[in-house]
């Protein structure tokens, strides 16, 4: 392999990878944010139905 | 909203520095275009010093405090420093072809301790996975953090204390500072790096830390849920182990 060749292996790994986990990371939270708010609509919900608790 | 400019300030700033390093600054003249390597390799090391410091001062403050954000925090510095750990790792690999002949020497004072350094993370990220119990998590994990800590300064004075195929620092050295072993456009275009990567770290930190911080509110509803359940079924045995002797003496008491 060429110099070339480690640059653009070294370059495309640290690059490419800091903008993969990045992704990642706001895909995850875009995906708990929704089950958190989920969660709280229910908890709101079932504090609004009092009488239905056993 | 605030994050997100820190997160375009580093992408523009990462790719400005990619640009300068790769076809701005002129190659070395005894390592050639593979030096162009040093920019992010070297980056990302002192990065991964950062987040691994950020590691051991958030589990001292939890350990003192007892406050579980603290414990977000060193769990944000500890998943994103192995991450460019393990890219500085990589990037020393592929210089080390090209200059040295060889991708790894494990006789390497600094590979070795930088090996050990991300094995020591790596495990710190496994051992929060073994209980739910965020308090024991979070004092377990504070306390391998601390102690894994200990190998951040092994592993950048490796070079000083012991000899290997590893270089001395260029400008890291004090005695360096005002009198680096590198040209000055070498040091612009290291310093442009390390100030994007910066930017890139920031953003990176914020978003896990949010990430861990909803990931423990999800995970304590769900066990106040188990607990909630758990009462309510103990509740209903309790009621049905009452009812078959309320019926008995009731049938002692009827004629």
């Amino acid at each position: 392999m060429t110099d070339i060749g480690f640059i653009v292996a070294a370059y495309g790994v640290i690059l490419g990878g800091m903008a993969v986990y990045a992704i990642t990371l706001r895909r995850r939270l875009a995906s708990l944010r929704d089950v958190s708010l989920r969660i709280r609509g229910e908890a709101a919900a079932a504090d609004e139905r009092p009488d239905e608790a056993p | 909203m605030k994050t997100r400019v820190v997160g375009i300030i580093g992408l523009v700033a990462v790719v400005a520095a990619a640009v300068f390093g790769l076809f701005v600054v002129p190659a070395d003249l005894n390592q050639g275009d593979a030096q162009r390597i040093m920019y992010p390799h070297v980056a990302s090391a002192w990065l991964g010093y950062l987040s691994f410091g950020v590691t051991a001062l958030a589990g001292l403050l939890y350990l003192w405090k007892r406050d579980l954000r603290f414990d977000a925090v060193a769990l944000a510095g500890a998943e994103v420093g192995v991450m460019f750990t393990a890219f500085a790792i990589w990037g020393g690999m592929m210089w080390g072809k090209p200059v040295w002949g060889t991708f790894w020497q494990w006789e390497d004072p600094r590979l070795t301790t930088t090996a050990l350094l991300l094995a020591l993370y790596v495990g710190y990220l496994l051992l929060r996975r073994l209980t739910d119990d965020p308090s024991r998590r979070a004092t377990r994990a504070a306390i391998v953090g601390l102690v894994a800590a200990i190998d951040i300064p092994i592993v950048h004075f490796s070079v000083i204390w012991w000899r290997g195929l590893h270089q001395t620092a260029t400008i890291g050295d004090p005695s360096k500072l005002l009198h680096p072993s590198a040209p000055p456009l070498f040091i612009i275009a290291l310093m442009s790096m390390l100030t994007a990567f910066t930017f890139v770290w920031g953003y990176l930190m914020i978003r896990r830390y949010q990430l861990a911080r909803i990931d423990w509110q999800i995970e304590e509803h769900g066990r106040l849920g188990r607990i909630s359940a758990a009462r309510r079924a103990a509740a209903a045995n309790a009621g049905r182990a009452v009812a078959p002797a309320l019926d008995a003496r009731t049938e002692e008491v009827a004629p």
